[in-house]
């Protein structure tokens, strides 16, 4: 077997030089000290890992190495890194990274967060690593800085676009990867232009996804690992989320990514507390309630309407500014209203202006000033965002509003205000992901969503490593609303917040029956009466359930209890 | 390397470039920079681009070093140093730069009055890095006398038991290299690269099968596509820089020694 040798000349160039120079020679002490790091800095095997070594102010957990290990000897430098939410996958990643800048395998470095992730990112690599990470904000950055951490949104763009591409990096890390799960957007094109030699893509989710969505991700690392794409939709059904139940692309797929559950960590986790408050309407507010659900019997609304009779009633267990919001937006988008459409929205805004209070602010008023400490508030929407944050206010709470769409700068401002400053911070649903809040153990869920695994991302906020307390959480519920059936539901039929975020992932894939958001707006939204809305939900229960027990009969065989 | 090791290094490295240590204790140290090494470690090229331009006095800097934050006392302010730290890496990068040449004498003592012959040797410091997706380094030291062609190896560790000397010690004479210094060079490169082709090369193959199997799967993601384009393409390239297996040999430093006949 012969093998490429390369020599490198530069040295003999210069020494004959000096030679003919006579000099300059270099010290003997230094010479002497220069072949000592030669010897430490040696690295002699191909296995192990050298990164720990280096850090000796992290102390990486045992599930954190052998992930490292993992993705350097067997996976070749290229995996998903998928454990839970909040069980440190940026410290995998930045061990491995690491790694193979000891190594010397590694230099230029390119890294891809939500933007409201990048200053903290670029903070932790040159903390706890060591590495000289830099945030992206001039253009020249990217030429003159060997590792970058930028916001996909800014590196995608011309002129970031041009450069990157121009340039040869030789790791590639993306975080919340599974936003890169629809192959016909400019975010997953651009990536998949992206030369990528060593590369880790981060998510929290990806079982979840649809298997389209697990192809494209994994042929976004390795293209062809699962084959290609006609080939591989012939064998697993398109739409289908039975990844568990075909153990053939289980165990390709568990080729190129890691999972770590919090129970397989061995991790003492602080407790979580989960507490439903029944909120009581007013009068008038239960007649908004009622008004906008009386629409559904009307004919032609929902029809003309691009709004679900659904929305309105959620929005109306929110807040009356909710509904107005929608309404005005409703109007605004007919191009010629009919009269008994006007007419109608103006029923309905007369309704919104007879409601004088709202109910669940009263009750989040109380249980802030009750818990006296640092406060994260969730809503679906902006208009009660804004609406609770001037109703704190009344009150002498200092809150910090939080969006999804605020620009890096501006989320970080706002983190920092809440951890000095302020008492709550209100997030609204795009606000969830992408940024850590462990100093606080208070969660108030204002209204509910309707996918679990986007509750369980608003609590991973908040319960992840680094959280030193139990972490209270509070769920508002309407009585008598489609809210109070979601709670039971996702709350008491199968104990939702009791369970990990790895049971309620393999208990939803053990499902065969798609997108639970779908079920719930059929639930609630497309049911006749009150009798089949409880048979469809009493039949979903039951299915949950049935996958729960499948999963214990699947644990107990493992466990050998037959 | 130990914190202990770490703080010899230092004191080492500093003496050899002339730089003071005006405060040192358990743990820590605090030295007075020369000029240069300023210049070497502080990374303030302004500073002395000005300093040059207005002819002003110079003022090095003074570096403190934590080598042990449990043994330095509380009230000293420093930068903590251990294995991992930049500024340990940037002096290890530091003292390879500065010593990459060298010429010494054996110093050899010996009786007045008698001229000492002293034999010419080329030494070279050498790393060899197997590198595919993984990467090993090995160390070689190889000794090659210019006259007779003898080569040894770790001749690091030979001349480490020396008394050597950057001047020429009396009553000594050098004899001239048969074997040019150029030539020399590359008859070290051919006996390591000789050495490293008689190595069996699992490792290689064992990159190249993994490069062969990703490659046969790209090939077949892309089967279907007429145009197969830019993405292809660089997927390609990205396999062949991550696998492909090649050993690489730099040189660490190296110069000219000249010792007795009994030496080596």
């Amino acid at each position: 077997m012969t093998v490429q040798i390369g020599f490198d000349s530069a040295w003999q160039d210069e020494f004959l030089k000096r030679i003919d120079d006579d000099g300059p020679w270099g010290n003997w002490e230094l010479y002497k000290l220069a072949v000592e790091v030669e010897n430490h800095t040696t690295i002699p095997d191909f296995e192990g890992l050298q990164a720990p070594k280096h850090l000796p102010n992290l102390t990486p957990l045992p599930h954190q190495l052998e992930v490292a290990k993992q993705v350097v000897e067997r996976m070749n430098g290229k995996a998903i890194l998928a454990d839970e939410v909040g069980l440190g996958k940026t410290i995998e990643a930045g061990l491995i990274l690491k790694e193979y800048m000891i190594r010397g395998l590694v230099k230029k470095v390119l890294i891809l967060v939500p933007a409201s992730l990048v200053s903290q990112w670029a903070l932790e690599l040159n903390s706890k690593f060591f590495i000289p990470a830099v945030a992206q904000r001039k253009s020249y950055v990217w030429e003159q800085c060997d590792v970058v951490v930028s916001s996909i949104d800014t590196a995608k763009r011309n002129p970031h676009r041009d450069i990157i591409y121009s340039l040869d990096y030789d790791m590639i890390i993306i975080d919340e990867a599974h936003k890169l799960k629809n192959n016909k957007t400019r975010n997953y094109e651009f990536v998949q232009n992206l030369k990528k030699k060593f590369c880790l893509l981060l998510t929290a989710t990806p079982i979840q996804n649809r298997i389209s969505e697990i192809f494209n991700l994994v042929s976004l690392l390795k293209p062809g690992h699962l084959g290609n794409e006609s080939a591989f939709y012939e064998n697993y059904k398109k739409d289908s989320r039975s990844l568990n139940d075909d153990v053939h692309l289980k165990e390709l797929v568990n080729k190129v990514m890691i999972r770590n559950r919090r129970a397989d960590t061995g991790i003492e986790w602080t407790k979580r507390h989960v507490e439903t408050i029944p909120i009581e309407f007013s009068q008038p507010e239960r007649e908004l309630y009622e008004a906008v659900t009386e629409l559904r019997s009307e004919e032609n609304w929902v029809s003309s309407s691009q709004f679900s009779v659904m929305t309105l009633q959620r929005e109306a267990c929110s807040s009356r500014e909710a509904v107005y919001f929608t309404l005005q937006n409703m109007l605004k988008r007919q191009e010629q209203p009919s009269i008994a459409f006007q007419e109608q929205i103006q029923y309905l805004i007369k309704k919104v202006e007879a409601v004088q209070q709202n109910s669940k602010a009263q009750k989040a008023l109380e249980l802030i000033q009750k818990i006296n400490d640092k406060v994260i508030i969730f809503t679906e929407y902006r208009a009660t965002q804004m609406y609770l944050q001037w109703f704190l206010k009344q009150y002498g709470i200092t809150s910090v509003p939080f969006r999804g769409g605020f620009k890096r700068g501006k989320k970080d401002w706002m983190r920092e205000l809440f951890q000095k400053n302020a008492q709550v911070l209100i997030a609204t649903e795009a606000g969830g992901e992408g940024i850590n809040l462990q100093f606080c153990n208070h969660i108030i869920n204002f209204d509910l969503p309707w996918n679990p695994m986007r509750l369980e991302q608003r609590i991973g906020r908040i319960h992840r490593l680094g959280q030193e307390k139990d972490v209270m959480i509070y769920n508002f519920a309407t009585k008598g609303t489609v809210e109070e059936h979601i709670m039971k539901l996702l709350y008491e039929k199968i104990h939702l917040f009791e369970k990990v975020i790895g049971d309620l992932d393999d208990i939803l894939t053990k499902l065969e029956f798609g997108n639970i958001d779908d079920h719930l707006v059929d639930i609630f939204g497309k049911s006749a009466s009150e009798g089949e809305m409880r048979i469809k939900m009493e039949n979903l229960t039951s299915m949950i359930q049935f996958a729960e027990d499948l999963k214990e009969g699947e644990l107990n065989a493992a466990t050998g209890n037959s | 390397m130990q914190q202990q090791e770490i703080h010899k290094f230092l004191e080492r490295y500093f003496h050899a470039n002339g730089c003071e240590i005006i405060d040192s204790g358990p743990g820590y140290m605090t030295v007075q920079l020369t000029i240069d090494l300023d210049k070497e470690l502080m990374n303030r090229p302004f500073y002395w681009h000005y300093l040059e331009k207005t002819g002003g006095i110079p003022n090095p800097m003074q570096l403190t070093l934590i080598t042990n934050q449990q043994l330095a006392p509380p009230h000293i302010k420093g930068e903590v140093i251990h294995f991992g730290s930049p500024r340990l890496h940037q002096i290890f990068d530091s003292a390879r730069n500065l010593a990459g040449y060298i010429r010494l004498y054996e110093d050899h003592r010996q009786a007045q009055g008698k001229q000492v012959p002293l034999r010419p040797w080329l030494g070279m410091n050498i790393r060899v890095s197997y590198q595919c997706d993984r990467k090993r380094d090995v160390f070689k030291s190889i000794g090659l006398q210019l006259i007779n062609g003898q080569m040894v190896e770790s001749f690091h560790d030979r001349l480490l038991g020396m008394s050597l000397t950057p001047k020429i010690p009396d009553y000594s004479f050098t004899l001239s290299p048969l074997i040019m210094p150029g030539s020399g060079v590359y008859r070290v490169a051919n006996f390591i690269k000789a050495e490293i082709e008689q190595e069996d090369h699992i490792w290689a193959e064992e990159a190249r099968q993994r490069w062969q199997k990703d490659l046969s799967l790209l090939e077949h993601f892309y089967e279907e596509a007429e145009e197969k384009g830019e993405s292809y393409e660089k997927e390609k390239t990205a396999l062949k820089e991550q696998y492909e297996p090649k050993v690489n040999i730099s040189i660490i430093n190296g110069g000219l020694f000249y010792l007795t006949d009994s030496a080596v």
